[in-house]
């Protein structure tokens, strides 16, 4: 049993008590080594470009449709979680007293990404929006 | 039995847990540490500017990316030097990275080595074939050389 004043900062995920920070730790490496993929597939595309305008279009035109926009939303919340998540790691590196406030600031990673990617993802998916 | 302990103040006694611990001795890995964080702070804003501009301005202005998109942006040496900046940081960045990550994952030393040596030959193709699309493209003379045109 988790003593009573330790509980509030565990969740439960699939059976194991896992620390927010714990969780914040695994989505800084799950993001960046998903970015870094995207990053190999995004420099052969844009490497079409090299060929000219058919073939460049076409290439980008893969990526012209509501599967591969969905996967670009994740990429931006990805991307946005990273970059918080990151800033917080060079705060608490650098400004040591920081640490003291590393739940709430794991706590407001977390919340921005979330609220950043609303609006975000009403953008990107507006093209294919039954309303857009 | 119940022992109750008091909580400490501090959280983390070492400030750089919820990442990497800043290496004691100074050399190759302490500069990867400092690398990985100023790299990091300049991606903040070329990566996600970047991302801001691809897939919400290009979106909220009614564009479109095609072949004369980027025959317009790489027509001026901003968005080139901008795009080779952000190429390389972020490439020897995520690479840097997934370089930490198998290093603690991969405890048989055999295994480790050649996944990290694979991985940076393939970064490095990667990265010299970006770097060439950015610096040799072309405006002018793009759309009549390739073999598909």
């Amino acid at each position: 049993m988790v003593p009573r004043g330790e509980r509030h900062h565990l969740i439960n995920l699939f059976g194991y008590r896992v620390s927010w920070a714990q969780l914040a730790w695994f989505g800084h490496r799950a993001s960046g080594l998903g970015v870094l993929f995207y990053l190999f597939m995004h420099i052969v595309e844009t490497s079409t470009v090299l060929f000219g305008p058919e073939v460049y279009n076409a290439a980008v035109g893969i990526f012209k449709n509501l599967p591969a926009r969905l996967g670009e939303v994740v990429l931006m919340a990805a991307l946005v979680y990273h970059a918080l998540n990151g800033l917080r790691v060079m705060a608490m590196d650098f400004w040591p007293r920081l640490t003291e406030y590393y739940r709430p600031l794991t706590y407001g990673v977390i919340g921005a990404t979330v609220v950043a990617m609303v609006p975000l993802a009403l953008i990107m998916l507006r093209p294919f929006a039954p309303w857009g | 039995m119940t022992t109750t302990t008091r909580r400490p103040r501090t959280i983390y006694t070492n400030p750089s847990r919820a990442a990497r611990p800043k290496p004691e001795a100074s050399g190759r890995e302490r500069f990867w540490w400092y690398f990985m964080r100023l790299s990091g702070l300049a991606l903040v804003f070329l990566a996600l500017g970047h991302m801001f501009i691809m897939h919400v301005l290009v979106e909220l202005t009614g564009g479109e990316i095609d072949f004369a998109f980027v025959q317009s942006r790489w027509g001026t040496p901003f968005w080139r030097i901008y795009d080779f900046l952000l190429l390389v940081l972020a490439f020897v960045h995520g690479a840097n990275g997934a370089r930490i990550v198998i290093g603690d994952y991969v405890a048989n030393r055999t295994a480790r080595n050649f996944l990290i040596g694979s991985l940076l030959v393939v970064s490095g193709i990667w990265l010299i074939l970006g770097m060439a699309v950015i610096v040799f493209f072309d405006p002018n003379t793009a759309p009549p050389v390739g073999p598909f045109s």
